[in-house]
């Protein structure tokens, strides 16, 4: 366990030293709030469309953008990167589990993205919509728990998709296609958006339960609703991790050492 | 003065040739780009189905071909200056390594030689979509003609944003991130309705980064035609584009080789 921690204090010191790229980061984001929170603002007058006042939208394009900003879905290209030209091999070499190094690796970084990002989520919400009306503070804890699964989730299917290169010459299509799942089905638009008969089946999905989970809990919470996710994020979480490690050990048996 | 001009148009051109030729060697990992962003860009024209499906009104006076049509302006005029000028997004990461010194060496613009020295795969995605987009929502003739001219001046005007951006590098040190933060600006203000952008932004979208230039000014001219709206486009357009030129060569005179050796291959 020690040498995980050092590998995540290790990834934080990293993070801090590049700060140009999460300063860039920051305006990327404050820029996509912000055009949304004009569109927004352009669609509503005072009503509520799919259940959702003003306030709750803005808030919730804060909290889906937070899990995007945060999840660490680099480590697809990492893997990509480390199967296609071989530098896997040396990973293999050290005293370590290859699966839970790269989460500790990446768990620094994405610490450090969730408290930059977290304290510009809440900023903004504040600043372009006010508080939501109604929202409970002993809620915090669940929806910590939330953003944690989805964020886990998120990484371990990305690591899958990114170690399919074991497998497949071309593996970004597979990154692609879940990449745009999400984006439809949960982060730009609440669930609530789409027909009906589709929201059934979407509220059992990894792709919705990643954004659309932790971010309606923010903006309209029930404990209800909060037992309802959090034990199916728990479960698709234990499935990626199985996942990530099943394709991993498939797939190490195709690495060919030829020295060097 | 037009042979000059006729020289740099034939070594774009032959830019072009050789490095499609080179995409095109590996052609698997180049059609799954291609699709790929074809495939990201179609993914918001589902947000805005279901977003006007659900409202079933219009959003700040646009419907969804309105959109649509910014889209595929924005997409195609995108993919136009990725594949001729790919490298107008690197200007930066080239002065600040040295990279320069190579375009420097050779008897023809550095600007011009360096930008259209690659070419990027996934940019023939966004060409390809918003052509594609065109047909499926079945423009009308105006909306033809508009996106066959508002395309060039619109990667035109994404280059010479980028061009700009990039060249303060010359004048303020690293200025990496500034560029490709205008660049992500360009994108985002483009993709969606001029209306829902008040006060200062619009202002600066209109003004000092021309952004409303790339797919606002061609809608409204969709929308309601007139020459003096169309010669200010073409004026907008040729005027940036010639101050991106003027400050990337005047920053130019600044630059200090850093003896870099690179091969090109």
């Amino acid at each position: 366990m020690g040498k995980y921690l050092s590998i995540a204090g290790i990834s934080i010191k990293n993070s801090l030293v590049y700060r140009a790229s999460v300063t860039g980061r920051v305006v990327f984001y404050f820029v996509f709030i912000f055009v949304f929170f004009s569109l927004w603002s352009m669609i509503y007058s005072g009503n509520e469309i799919a259940g959702y006042s003003l306030v709750q939208m803005i808030w919730y394009v804060c909290m889906t953008e937070l899990v995007v900003f945060c999840s660490g879905s680099e480590i697809f290209g990492r893997m990509n990167h480390e199967v296609k030209s071989g530098e896997i091999a040396y990973r293999l070499l050290r005293p370590w589990n290859y699966i839970f190094m790269q989460f500790a690796d990446m768990l620094g970084s994405m610490a450090f993205s969730a408290s930059v990002f977290t304290v510009m989520a809440v900023l903004l919400g504040f600043v372009f919509a006010g508080p939501i009306q109604g929202f409970n503070p002993a809620s915090v804890p669940l929806i910590v728990i939330s953003f944690v699964l989805s964020i886990t989730m998120n990484f371990f299917i990305c690591m899958s998709l990114g170690l399919l290169a074991f497998y497949f010459e071309e593996n970004s299509p597979f990154y692609f296609i879940y990449q745009k799942l999400l984006f439809v089905f949960g982060m730009l638009l609440p669930i609530e958006f789409l027909p009906i008969w589709t929201q059934g089946i979407l509220r059992y999905l990894p792709f919705s339960l990643i954004t659309w989970g932790p971010a309606r809990m923010v903006v309209n919470f029930s404990y209800e609703y909060a037992f309802e996710i959090i034990p199916m994020q728990a479960a698709w979480c234990v499935f990626s991790v199985l996942l990530a490690m099943f394709v991993f050990s498939r797939g190490v048996r195709k690495v060919n050492v030829h020295g060097g | 003065m037009f042979t000059e001009v006729k020289t740099h148009l034939k070594l774009i051109l032959k830019y072009f040739t050789f490095n499609l030729s080179a995409l095109t060697e590996y052609r698997t990992s180049f059609l799954v780009q291609v699709f790929g962003m074809a495939l990201n860009n179609a993914s918001f024209a589902f947000f805005w189905w279901v977003l006007f499906d659900r409202l079933g009104t219009g959003i700040g006076g646009y419907g969804f071909t309105d959109v649509m049509f910014l889209w595929a302006v924005a997409s195609t005029g995108f993919g136009l200056s990725h594949v001729f000028f790919a490298n107008a997004n690197r200007i930066s990461g080239m002065i600040i390594t040295g990279e320069l010194d190579t375009y420097l060496l050779q008897p023809k613009n550095p600007l011009i030689n360096s930008i259209s020295a690659r070419m990027s795969v996934t940019a023939w995605g966004d060409v390809i979509y918003g052509i594609v987009l065109m047909a499926l929502i079945k423009a009308s003739g105006m909306m033809w003609v508009m996106f066959g001219i508002s395309i060039f001046t619109a990667a035109l005007l994404i280059t010479s944003i980028a061009v700009a951006g990039h060249s303060l590098t010359f004048y303020f040190g690293n200025m990496e991130a500034v560029g490709r933060t205008l660049w992500e600006f360009t994108i985002t203000f483009s993709i969606y309705p001029e209306t829902i952008f008040k006060g200062p932004v619009k202002a600066l979208i209109m003004t000092a980064v021309p952004i409303g230039f790339i797919t606002h000014v061609p809608l409204r001219l969709v929308r309601n035609f007139s020459w003096g709206t169309l010669l200010l486009l073409f004026g907008v357009t040729l005027a940036y584009a010639l101050f991106a030129f003027i400050l990337y060569m005047k920053g130019l005179r600044k630059y200090e080789s850093g003896n870099l050796i690179v091969t090109r291959m």
